[in-house]
């Protein structure tokens, strides 16, 4: 198999082709890329993904777009024709992953579903990812990030104490969701070197957000218990929480042992309270949590969060800023830690992007941004497929590759 | 059989993160060893939820769900004498998962550069909150700091009232679990090339970094200049009148963005009078606050007399997205769930029978589901210690 992908990494010379959409399929295979595979979008001007058009005009310098596929390929195939869908047929013989998050029945209606991919590349690995799966009696629903988050158990779990469910973030879920089917796809690669064969992977968002709540549903399971919001709370320690500083900020402080309890009243300069009856253990904290907060509430009103944080970090206490999106974007350990890299882009320009969770020792090179697109067209027509100048002309003039 | 039949870890973690990572990669047949503290074992035995309130290190019904499938062997690494042992062990595996800090892996030679000296086919994976360096104002952290410090607690709920607190995300550990995962992807990517070049891999996974690349088409646009940074709660919104509602016996979700969403709503809700005064297209191109809250309020009102399952089902059919939010007794019962047999029930010697969360992706030719119940403390020390030791022994002779 020709592949011309030299990056290294722990997946270099595997290729993944991408008939995905938005965010969670993405970010499934931009895993894959920043792990040293080759991975090549297929797209088309017909149906563009919506965010290499959402806010500009220019589809090859879309932020959304680019923020969610460094270190990819792009080619462009009409997936509405039988040409283009032949075409794709021919691609995927020459890879050993496909990626699809498209609605419920698009692959089948596009002739692209696994039966049909199998019979021409016995043994691809065919990851489909879905709100609810692939089939079952409610897999016809569909919804984006934030209904995955409600059905999973994960928003019921988000509020304020005594309050109505308030919910994750409205983008929390999709990334998630990517990994999860990212891992699995992994795994049947490692059982595919052992012996030859291909599989089909169905992954379910909503149970992939589930898997983010384990513990919780064993308490149900084991002693009946629906748990509901729990604020900053934690069942395990108190103080737990996030209070308020000087200027609109807020410092997140959480207390684990009796020692770092007492060392905290020594900075509140209210030693007596860890001899109060109210909170001289653990139980009695928990049980008196309202008026625990309070009494930390408004000592740490006064304060500037960043020098709080010094000064309780200092001796021992786990403390720290809720990071705004100014903190994070500024954030000193992340450039030093090089999580903010800068690629190329592929008009000689560079940018910043968004780096992986892990450091590796041989690890994947990532230097490159998001394809314009169609950039690697030549690239698959011509070296992956060996089709002729000419051909490809032939293809281009009938529209199959725009 | 599946497909990481074959593959021997051994686990040092003793924390949410890495035996979350252990336990992904047993789900497909890895055999995990997990090195636990003689006659105290791994700290989460001590965390709840416990079985019947029995709060002993045999009743955790976290730990129950973290380690099925693993051996259990007690062996004191503090301790000179355990030293043959422990390198016998780390012989005998391709990776170890660890989730404590720089100087635990350094005092076991497992840094990275002695590592890549005396173990060179050895998979190394480290869990951390910040990696293996943080800085000082990092040194001491929980998972709520850790969520406070990616960007997800500032901006958690959506559409923040200020005056609240940011809020922590969905249970105890979601950090943990994010970062487990991501390092079982990491590590079945090692195993996929070492399987090729017999080589090893040191990989060090930051909560911190995973939290915050999980919100890359977000943070990417903000570093790279495309996007507003500020303080505003509501920098990572997308706005609108989407979001979670009261129902008669519970809550739902409703995402609407699109014309074809409010023609099914309008359909849903039978052509009400109030929706003539909103043009057609203003989720799209006309989403003011007032538009967005009277809307609201309008739905508030119709969910009070609905069922959040069956105006789920009504809604899926009509091309609205609306959800039921659900609790764990719904997941139990849902027959989407049961029909992908998400949960799994295993027989506990202390806890008796219970369900489990399985996993969340099927794949058709290597499965992957717990299969037996996590172990009692140093349930295989005499079948993996004693015995192996002294083959290992014998050999040496």
């Amino acid at each position: 198999m020709k592949n011309n992908n030299q990056r290294g990494g722990p997946l270099q010379g595997v290729r993944v082709i991408e008939l995905t959409k938005v965010w969670a399929g993405p970010y499934t295979g931009k895993l894959l890329a920043f792990l040293g595979a080759e991975v090549i979008r297929v797209e088309s001007e017909k149906s563009l993904d919506i965010t290499r058009c959402y806010g500009v005009s220019d589809i090859n310098n879309a932020p959304g777009f680019k923020a969610v596929n460094p270190e990819k390929l792009s080619v462009q195939i009409d997936m509405k024709s039988d040409k283009g869908i032949d075409l794709i047929l021919d691609l995927i013989k020459e890879s050993d992953i496909l990626i699809e998050n498209l609605r419920p029945g698009a692959v089948k209606r596009l002739g692209l579903d696994y039966e049909t991919v199998k019979s021409v590349k016995p043994d691809i690995i065919y990851t489909s990812m879905g709100m609810y799966g692939n089939d079952g009696p409610l897999s016809y629903q569909t919804g984006y990030a934030p209904c995955f988050a409600a059905l999973s158990g994960i928003s019921s779990l988000v509020g304020y104490e005594g309050l109505p469910p308030a919910g994750m973030n409205v983008r929390y879920a999709d990334s998630t969701f990517g990994t999860a089917a990212a891992f699995a796809t992994v795994v049947a690669l490692n059982h595919h070197r052992q012996c030859g064969k291909g599989q089909f992977i169905d992954v379910s968002a909503v149970e992939s957000m589930t898997s983010m709540i384990g513990d919780s549903l064993m308490d149900f399971a084991l002693n009946g218990n629906i748990q509901t919001c729990q604020g900053n709370r934690s069942i395990d320690m108190a103080p737990h929480g996030v209070y308020p500083c000087q200027n609109d900020e807020w410092i997140c402080i959480a207390i684990n042992s009796e020692e770092t309890w007492k060392e905290l009243t020594l900075q509140m300069n209210q030693p007596q309270l860890s001899t109060d009856n109210r909170f001289s253990d653990f139980t009695k904290r928990k049980h008196n949590e309202d008026s625990l907060d309070e009494l930390i509430s408004s000592w740490s009103n006064s304060h500037d969060a960043a020098t709080l944080v010094e000064q309780l970090q200092t001796v021992g206490i786990a403390a720290n800023k809720s990071m705004s999106s100014v903190d994070l974007v500024a954030d000193h350990h992340l450039w030093t830690r090089e999580f903010y890299r800068e690629v190329k882009e592929s008009n000689g320009s560079t940018s910043t992007i968004v780096g992986p969770g892990w450091k590796m020792a041989r690890g994947a090179k990532i230097d490159h941004g998001a394809p314009r697109l169609g950039e690697h067209n030549a690239y698959v027509f011509g070296d992956i497929l060996g089709l002729s100048e000419e051909k490809q002309q032939q293809l281009a003039d009938h529209g199959i590759t725009k | 059989m599946s497909a990481l039949s074959g593959v021997k870890v051994l686990e040092l973690a003793e924390s949410v993160s890495g035996e979350y990572c252990g336990k992904l990669l047993t789900d497909f047949g890895a055999q995990v060893i997990k090195l636990e503290k003689p006659g105290k074992g791994s700290p989460t035995r001590y965390l709840g939820p416990f079985s019947n309130d029995i709060r002993d290190e045999e009743n955790s019904g976290l730990f129950a769900y973290l380690n099925t499938d693993k051996y259990s062997v007690e062996l004191d690494l503090d301790c000179a004498e355990s030293q043959p042992t422990f390198l016998s062990l780390l012989a005998q595996v391709d990776v170890v998962i660890d989730d404590h800090n720089a100087s635990f892996l350094a005092s076991l030679g497992l840094n990275r550069s002695c590592a890549e000296k005396q173990h060179p086919n050895l998979i190394i994976c480290s869990i951390t909150n910040y990696g293996l360096e943080p800085p000082a104002d990092r040194k001491h952290s929980e998972d709520i700091n850790v969520f406070h410090n990616s960007g997800w607690g500032y901006h958690t709920p959506s559409g923040a009232d200020p005056a609240f607190a940011p809020l922590n995300g969905a249970g105890r550990f979601l950090p943990s679990y994010e970062a487990g995962l991501e390092a079982a992807l990491c590590i079945s990517s090692a195993l996929y090339e070492k399987a090729d070049s017999g080589l090893g891999n040191f990989i060090e996974i930051s909560k911190q970094e995973v939290l915050a690349s999980r919100i890359d088409y977000v943070l990417a646009q903000m570093i790279s200049g495309d996007m507003n940074v500020g303080t505003d709660r509501t920098a990572f919104d997308l706005g609108g009148p989407a979001g979670i509602f009261p129902c008669e016996d519970g809550y739902v979700y409703i995402w609407l963005s699109t014309v074809s969403h409010w023609e099914g709503l309008r359909q849903l809700l039978d052509n009400p009078e109030w929706m003539a005064n909103f043009p057609n297209n203003w989720l799209e191109k006309e989403c003011t606050p007032e538009r967005v809250s009277l809307c609201r309020q309008q739905i508030t009102e119709w969910l009070t007399t609905q069922n959040k399952h069956t105006a789920s089902e009504q809604a899926q059919k009509l091309g609205v997205t609306l959800v039921a939010v659900n609790n764990a007794q719904d997941l139990i019962r849902s027959p989407q769930y049961q029909h992908r047999q998400f949960f799994v029930e295993l027989n506990h010697p202390h806890m008796g029978k219970s369900v489990y969360p399985g996993v969340p992706y099927l794949l058709s030719k290597t499965p992957a589901r717990p299969r037996t119940p996590a172990p009692l403390l140093g349930q295989h020390n005499t079948e993996l210690l004693t015995e192996k030791l002294s083959n290992a022994l014998e050999v040496t002779e």
